[in-house]
Formats: structure tokens, sequence, C-alpha cells
């Protein structure tokens, strides 16, 4: 890196510190949490045994250690986004898409359901989250979705996390749930038409949060220069409920049994 | 693309105990085409199968499995969101080891039995001894579920030892309100949390056990409005985090807060005069033999009574700041604001529940912040039914349908008549309440424990009771317990059917009809989508089928006035439908008879109930639901306000048409702090208080099923202060031995878990069945309510 290019990094530091103090006055209009029987909950005893082997830059992890109380608040990651030419266009393959819904499949019971959290989280106030997923960001390591639903602001209410930190489980009970599959794409009209939406967009109202930039490459879209997505691509009325209220639901038949006096005859001189 | 045994091992993979992978045939799943005319999932609407919160999910079946779960954008409890729980009920079905058949306990074991043997035992055990046995349910019970037990029991069997474990969660809300207002329920409904400008929080984590109404108010923020949310609470958990001021209290610190607060209202002059001297009296408990009722006294009395609650005094005894407490005492003076309070466990689970029930319900009136959207005390329920089943159906030892009482004999005579059944029928003494009925069960019977055997259906005593060492599972000789029977209803093995003699497989959520009431006083219904596994059946029909069993071998009670069999229903053609025989159960629609039987009982305390049919309609509707000129059915938000309730007399504002003064008015109580059951001392000095965790729900026999929720709180732990972990000189997972006076529990430390205690306080969740902190707690009531202390036991820590 040349000079110019530290102080490129530098200014963008002092700005991007600016900027994260202007939105922590702006999101603490609140009053802060006052409390004056117990301090804010210092930090976990475990990330102090494992100081040997943390590098000394804060990690996500150690956030919590450090004193920036009043501190949490929606940072500005996007300076952090490579500069890519948004008319190009992205080509996808077949094999690309299997991959993709595989991975989306890891992280969720069926589809529809809330992905789960694959690295630790603290107990801090829940729009810690929004520090990374309220921009999301893409790097060569990382990919930080972003949120699709920012007027939800509970997060940890319905996404938790799989690999408690603190304590190894020993046995979990077997589950026979067989979740109902992604859908692989969209129903069309003829071969070149738009193709309506294979899901709810009820919370999934930011397109771009999976298949934007921050999405995984194979749901991609691939015309990111185009930016009305519901123009082209029509939701359907039954996965965003829109019919329920008019059908109500019925009665079912009565199930079928087999041959339940059979085996209460064979057995009946149990009870003598 | 996925098939099945692929998405079967990507699930049992993350399983590390998983020594069998069990999948069916290879059979591809189709992909789901929203826009086809015929989607292969069917979708169908239910309430979710949790908490008490009542939301109401969308459930996807195919091939007759659920396969995923929505949350009902047409919900009005809800609106299309659901917690961790939620999205994930689904997979509660298919936990591996589903029982799927009855078992009778031979020697050591459990041999396999039909049906027809399971039910001739029980029948057995009833006729030798009708007065000796016992039903335990649930605030899990559906509506009609409860209603069949409640009937079968208190009409057929004329016994009324039936209890539920909603004893053990809402009794002290209940008494609370009937204390307050005559009539139970809270006035209120969730609209409030939309309107409201201050929430405070007594002793209440909603972000963890109501996380969908805890959203419902925070989400508001994102909308741009303001609300100031105030935590009373023991210790730090995730709804501190967002709340602004946190106030934190020792145990029964509510109790001088309450009195502090009231205490402000009337020196600052800060009291609604006109609401009080228009709508309220005062009262409190007598010298001798307290009752609900108390003794009323003057304005001056209650005055008089307030007046050593200064800000200080309050201090001194809750540890929370004078200026605190001046803060409360503003806000609630502050007739422009508009106020909700929120409870649940914290001051239901309490030895003075009662008292501190009605305490916030006084200060809302002593203030006026009542009656309007936006200005409630409100009581949360953690079971889905509680509301519905167990204070609307009456499944109480000492209540009948409808707000009814055991021991007033206008309400036996009326509960006869709409039972058809002869005068006298049913017994007028209440019967055990659940601390007794399990000290009666576990008492030897040479030693007068009267009750031998005890049905126990859709819940987890032996998780849940306090002081497990005494009431559940004694630890004295257990040969002296020979001749008890308990008999056990559940979808999974528990630590309850651990002890069970008898294990019955029971039919769960939408494997059956059903009907839930949630907090709100909403009563939702649902319809069977999918068939239970194995023999698995539903507990009405359990009930059923042993009431019928007992009226074939004849047993007077099993018949109505006409000698008809208690649940005698017929078809539209007008033939009898054998619904004792399971072939023959979902002939008709059982719940449908039996709600529309048990409507009749809810106009006396203006209760009122549609017919079934409008809630089929409907996402739940809120009682009184009264009928339109036009036939429609109109629920009601806001009770005993003239302009939402239908019962209120016109230009009469706010009306407590049910007040125990026959007046109109509610009671404002005093009632004083009084220290807790036990504290911390010298021999055991940290106080140990338990609770819930997000992830799991109840005792974890279906949420400890589903992995996501496993996987993301896999155990329990023991949640302890950094300087008093430094103390012991323990660090995370390490193991500690926790003691009481009743009990010891090993469990590893989570230091600052997932909430943070303040020094010398403990905290365990209890949903773990392998690490049972009910083997510490204590057994302490509430004195009303019969409600245990599950929130305040001393304990000494040992590291090991």
């Amino acid at each position: 890196m040349n000079t110019s290019g530290i102080q490129t990094l530098a200014a963008a530091i002092v700005v991007a510190a600016a900027v994260t103090g202007y939105f922590v006055g702006l999101q603490s209009p609140m009053n802060p949490v006052t409390n004056t029987v117990s301090q804010r909950r210092a930090a976990p005893a475990h990330f102090e045994e494992q100081s040997e082997q943390v590098v000394p830059a804060t990690s996500y992890l150690e956030i919590s250690k450090l004193d920036l109380t009043g501190m949490i608040g929606i940072a500005d990651l996007s300076h952090m986004r490579p500069r890519l030419d948004p008319d190009q266009e992205i080509k996808i393959g077949p094999e690309e898409k299997t991959i993709a819904l595989a991975a989306r499949e890891k992280n969720r019971a069926f589809n529809g359901a809330p992905p789960t959290i694959p690295h630790p989280v603290t107990e801090l106030p829940a729009n810690s989250c929004m520090v990374c997923h309220g921009e999301g960001a893409k790097t060569e390591s990382l990919r930080i979705s972003q949120i699709s639903h920012p007027y939800l602001t509970n997060c940890l209410q319905c996404h938790v996390q799989q690999h408690p930190e603190w304590i190894a489980p020993e046995k979990f009970r077997e589950n026979l749930f067989v979740g109902l599959a992604a859908p692989t794409a969209g129903p069309r009209a003829f071969e070149l038409a738009p193709p309506q939406i294979p899901h709810s967009v009820w919370m999934r109202d930011n397109c771009s949060s999976c298949h934007g930039l921050t999405g995984l490459q194979g749901i991609r879209t691939t015309h990111p220069w185009r930016k009305n997505c519901m123009q082209c691509h029509a939701p359907s009325a039954e996965l965003n409920q829109m019919k329920l209220l008019s059908s109500a639901p019925s009665f079912l038949p009565g199930p079928e049994i087999e041959d339940a006096s059979a085996t209460d005859n064979a057995e009946g001189n149990n009870n003598d | 693309m996925f098939d099945s045994e692929r998405r079967q091992f990507l699930k049992s993979s993350a399983m590390a105990a998983a020594t069998a992978i069990a999948h069916g045939s290879a059979v591809t799943l189709p992909i789901i085409n929203a826009a086809e005319e015929k989607s292969d999932v069917r979708w169908d609407k239910a309430p979710c199968r949790f908490c008490g919160t009542g939301c109401h999910v969308q459930v996807g079946v195919r091939d007759g499995k659920v396969v995923a779960v929505m949350g009902d954008r047409n919900a009005d409890v809800n609106k299309g969101l659901l917690c961790v729980k939620g999205y994930h009920v689904g997979s509660a079905l298919y936990g591996k080891d589903r029982l799927t058949k009855p078992l009778l306990k031979r020697g050591d074991g459990y041999q396999e039995v039909s049906w027809k043997t399971a039910i001739n035992v029980i029948a057995d055990r009833i006729e030798a001894a009708p007065e000796q046995f016992a039903m335990y349910g649930s605030g899990q019970w559906t509506i009609p579920e409860g209603y069949a037990a409640q009937k079968f029991m208190k009409g057929g069997l004329s016994n009324n030892h039936i209890d539920p474990n909603a004893r053990l969660c809402m009794a002290s809300a209940v008494t609370g309100f009937l204390a307050t207002y005559g009539v139970d329920e809270p006035a209120g409904c969730y609209q409030d949390l939309d309107q409201c400008d201050v929430l405070i929080m007594w002793g209440n984590n909603p972000a963890e056990m109501h996380p969908v109404l805890f959203s419902r108010v925070v989400d508001r923020r994102s909308r741009g409005e303001k609300v100031l949310l105030i935590d009373i609470s023991t210790r730090r958990t995730r709804t501190t985090e967002e709340c602004q001021h946190y106030l934190e209290m020792k145990g029964h610190g509510d109790l001088a807060i309450a009195n502090g607060i009231a205490h402000l209202l009337i020196k600052n002059e800060t009291c609604d005069q006109r609401f009080v001297e228009s709508f309220c009296n005062f009262k409190t408990h007598e010298e001798e033999n307290p009752t609900l009722h108390g003794r009323q006294i003057s304005f001056e009395d209650y005055k008089r009574l307030l007046e050593p609650y200064t800000p200080e005094k309050v201090e001194e005894l809750s540890g929370v700041p004078a200026a605190q407490i001046r803060m409360l005492g503003d806000l609630f003076g502050n007739p422009d604001l508009k106020i909700t309070s929120l409870w649940c466990m914290g001051m239901n689970q309490h030895t003075r529940g009662t008292a501190i029930n009605t305490m916030v319900h006084g200060i809302h009136l002593l203030s006026g912040h009542f009656g309007r959207p936006g200005d409630a005390p409100t009581s949360l329920t953690g079971q889905p039914s509680a509301c519905g089943t167990v204070r609307e159906v009456g499944t109480l030892s000492h209540a009948l349908p409808g707000g009814r009482l055991i021991a007033d004999a206008e309400h036996r005579a009326q509960t006869e008549a709409f039972w058809n059944l002869p005068e006298g029928r049913i017994n007028p003494t209440p019967g055990a309440h659940t601390v007794a009925m399990w000290d009666k069960f576990c008492t030897p019977s040479e030693e007068g424990g009267d009750i031998n055997t005890l049905w126990v259906q859709v819940t987890n005593p032996g998780q849940t009771l306090p002081h497990l060492n005494k009431l559940f599972n004694p630890l004295a000789d257990r040969g002296k317990l020979k001749d008890k029977f308990l008999i056990v209803s559940d979808i999974y093995p528990t630590a309850t059917t651990r002890l069970a003699d008898l294990i019955l497989p029971s039919a769960m959520w939408v494997e059956k009809n059903g009907m839930f009431g949630n907090s709100e006083r909403r009563t939702q219904q649902w319809f069977k989508m999918v068939e239970p596994p194995g023999e698995a059946r539903d507990d009405c029909w359990q009930t059923i089928a042993v009431a019928h069993q007992l009226h074939e071998r004849g047993m007077a009670g099993m018949k109505d006035r006409d000698g008809n069999f208690l649940f005698h229903i017929v078809n539209e053609a007008g033939d009898t439908v054998p619904i004792w025989e399971w072939e023959h159960y979902y002939d008709v629609n059982v719940d449908e008879h039996l709600f529309n039987e048990y409507r009749q009982f809810t106009t006396m305390k203006h209760k009122n109930l549609a017919p079934y049919s409008a809630y089929v309609k409907a996402r739940g509707l809120r009682w009184p639901v009264v009928e339109t000129e036009d036939g429609d059915w109109q629920e009601t938000r806001f009770r005993f306000v003239e302009e939402f309730d239908p019962f209120v007399e016109e230009g009469k504002q706010i009306q407590f048409y049910h007040s125990s003064t026959h007046d109109d008015r509610a009671q404002i109580w005093f009632h004083p702090w009084i220290a807790p059951a036990e504290v911390p001392d010298e021999d055991y000095p940290f106080m140990l208080t338990t609770g819930r965790v997000l992830e799991h729900w109840h005792t974890g026999s279906m949420t400890r099923r589903i992995p996501e929720l496993s996987r993301a709180m896999p155990s329990a732990y023991l949640e302890i202060n950094p300087v008093d972990a430094e103390k012991l000189n323990v660090k995370n997972s390490d193991m500690v031995l926790v003691e009481s006076r009743r009990g010891k529990l090993e469990l590893p430390v989570w230091i600052n878990g997932r909430g943070a205690c303040p020094e010398g306080t403990v905290f365990i969740p209890f949903f773990d069945e392998t690490l049972l902190v009910n083997n510490l707690t204590l057994d302490a009531f509430d004195p009303f309510s019969k409600q245990p202390d599950y929130k305040k036991t001393a304990v000494r820590l040992r590291k090991l």
C-alpha cells in the first residue's frame, strides 16, 4: 500500500468514526439505561482465558469488552464494499444454484423458517446485529447478509445461535421432521417470461438481501442494474396469505383406523 | 435435487447422539410451485401450541405431515410474526420417541397393552374408590378437553379433586382480578401495547417469554414512535437491554414499590380524584382469617396505612433508589401519559401473589390509568389456554364453569341444570388444590394420603411441581406407596412418565381438533390436519372412553337425569354417535358439541362466547362476544368501558358490573410489605430464582426435541454474577453443587448467562428434565391462590 493509500485509509477511518459518532448520537435519544445497582455486564470470563490465542485486534466477540458505553449504534459499512460495475451482467450456472440452495438448507428447518445464526452472539442489545446486518457486506471470505425486514427489531426472537460457546452439549433427542424444500425456480407463463416469485414476500421485501450483491452467488439476480423487481416479478397471493381470510378451514373426515377392534380383542385377556 | 435422505442426514448429523439415522424410502420431495392451480401443500390456521400469547400460525401440510409453518398475517395478535419456537412448532410432532402405544407397568418394565385394556385398568381403579381418584390437568388442555374432564369429575364422579398446572402459574392473577374487579381476566387487550406511552414490566421478561408481544412494543420505535420502557426486576434480562430504566429490586421489593407509588400519588395529590370517587372503594385484609373480600376502609384509613411507605423506606425494603420510586410516582401522577403494566410469573409465583396483583391494579385505579386504550394493568399467561380452559371452564378444585364456585349452592344448581343432572349431584366441598393433591398422593394411605389414583393429562408435574422430593418423588420408603397408581397421558416420555404406572399416548395440537383461550380473552379454534402417530389418541376421547366404560359397568353418576350417558351426542339424523369408540370419535365434531354446550355457562359473568361456527371463520374472538343486529358476532376489546363494552350501561363511562361490593366499583387494596418465605442467611447465602429461556417452552418436553432449539440452548445452567464466580473460584462450564434445604443439584456455571444476576442472586432455568431445579424450590404458597413461589429459594454453592 502506498502513502496515498494509507492516507485514504486513515481518512476513511476518521470519516467512519465521525459517521459512527454521528449515528451513535442519533441512536441515543432514548435515555441511556439507568442502573443504579449493578454495573453493565462484564465480559464473560472465557474470553479472558483464551487471550493467549487471540490476535491483539478487536474480534467480533470482544466488542463487548470494549469500553463503548452507549456506543452500540448503527454503523455504516457501505465504504467496505468493493467497487463493482453495477451494470455487469451476472451469469449463474445451474450447479451454482444447487450449491446456493443447499447452503440455505443447512441453516434452516424448512423453507421459510428463520435461518439460524452461524456465529457467536452476545446478550447485547438487539440492534448490535444492525452494525453489520444493517447494510450487509461481502468480502473475499465473508458474506454478511443485509436484513430484509429492518422494521422488526428484536432479532434474537427468531434467529438463534446453534453452537453456544459456553458449554458443549452432550446429547440431543432425535427428530424426524422433514421440512419443505426451497423452490428451485418460479413458474413462468412461457420461456422468456419473467418468473413469478415462488416464496412469500412478507419479511422479504428487500429482494437484494438474498438476490443482491451480498446474496449467495447461485440465487443472485442476473440483472443487478434493475431495481424495481416487482415491476416484472409478481408475488404469489397464496404464499402471501392474501386469500386466506375468505377461505375458511373445514372439518376433516374421520381418521381411518386399521383394525382397531382386532388388536383389542387379541389382547383382551390382558386385563384378567 | 434434495431427496429426503439427504435432508434427513442434514438434520441428524447435527445430533451428537444420533446412533440410528432413521429414514424412509428415498422419495423425492416435489418442488412447491406457487402459481400452480393445485399446490401440494395445504395451509390451514391454528393457534401456536406454545405460550399464552396466542399467535396464529399457518400450518403447511403435505402427504399427511406438517412440513412448514408461517406466521398468520391475518391474525391480529401477531400480524404475521412468530418467535423461534413458533416457527419450529411443526417439528414438535416428530420427535423420534413419540409415545405410540399404551404402556402398563409390569415389574420394573412396561408392557404394551391395548387401549381397551388401558381403559379398563383406569375404570377398575376409579370403580374401586371413586373418591380417592384425582385428575391433574393443564392450561394446555384444549377447552373441550378441560370441559369434558370437568364434567366427568364434578358432574359424573361427584369428585372435586381436579386441578390444573395453571395453579402453579396464574392462580394469583385470578385472585388478584377477583379481589379487585369481582371477575377474572384482564380488562384490556394487546392493543394497549400499541398505544401506551409507558410500559412497566413487573418481574417480567417478555423479550424471551412473550417475544411477539415484546416486538409489538419495541418495533414501534422503528416507526418513529416513542415508548418509555421500565423494567422492575431481580436480574437483568434481554428485556432490560431495550428499557430506558432498570429498577433492580430484592425479592418482594414489588410490594414496597407499589405502596411507594400509592404513597406518592396521595402525597403529591396526583390521584385521579374523579375516577376514585366515582368508581373505587378501598379495602384491606381482615385481621383474622383473611378472605378475598377483605374489609372496607375509608380513603383516610388507606392514606394512613400508606404513610410509612416513603420513597426512602421503599428504598430500604426493595433496594430500588428513592429517586426511581419518585420517577414512578411522577409517571403515574401524570394524567397525560398512557401507562400499561405487564406481569407474569414474577408477580404470580409469589407467596404474596394475590396482594401484589391487587396492588398493581390499585395504583392504576388510584391514578386513573385505566380504561383508555394504552392505560391498563395486564397480566400475561404462560400457557396457551390457561385462560380459556382453566380460568373460564373452571377446571380448578373450587370452581365450576363460567366463573361459578363449588361452595355456592346456587352455582351448583345452575351447573346441574345445564348438565341435566339430578339435584345434589355436585359435591359441595372443594377438592384438593395442586400442592395438597400431590401431597395426598405422595403420603402413604395409612398416614392419611387419601388420593390413591391420579390421572395426569397434558402436563409434566414430575418437573414442574415445587419441592419435588416431597410432592412427586418422595425420598421416603417407596414401599409404603405401593397402592398408589399414577396414570399419565402424554406425547413423549417425561420426568412424569418415569414414575407412571400407566402411560397413555396422546394426540397433540393439529393431530386433533382444538380450541384455546389466550391472555387477552381471545378464544381460538383449529381443525385436525394430520393423523396422530401409532395408536396415539385425543385426551378428550380418553376421558370420554373411561366415562363410558364406567357407564357400561353401571356407575350411576355417568348418567344424566334422563338416563342418558353424560357425553351423549346425536348426529344430524338424531342417532347416537358412539364417540367412546375411537373409530367413531371423528364421525361428529365432538369439540363443537362440547363447546356449544359449555357456551351456556358463559353469560353469567358476561364472558359470552359465540357459537363454535363463528370461531371457525375468525382468527380468534375476544369475549364478551355478542350478536349484532345483522347476525355477526362482535368481540370486545376493552371491558368495563362504555365506549367498547356492550354490557356497560349508558352514561356510566366505567362500570365494574361484577363488583364484589355490588356498587359497580373496583376495590383498591392495601397490603403491607412482607418478607419472602425464605431469605438468604449464613447457611444458605444465595437467592435462587428460576424461570424460562426464549428457546424452550415449559418443561422442554416438546422444544428439547426440536434440533434448532436444542442446539441453541442445550442444557440448564447456573447463571451467576462475575464477582460471586470469582469468590467461588469458578469459571464458565465448571460444575457447582447447588444445595437448598430441600435438595441438591449439580450443574455447569454460566457467568452472566442469558441474563445477568446481581451479586448474591443466581438463576437456573427449569426446562431441563435432566437437571431438575424443582428439587431445590420451596412449596410455600400464597394463602389465597395456593400458588407456590418458585422465585425465591435460599441456596448455597460449592465448587466441584
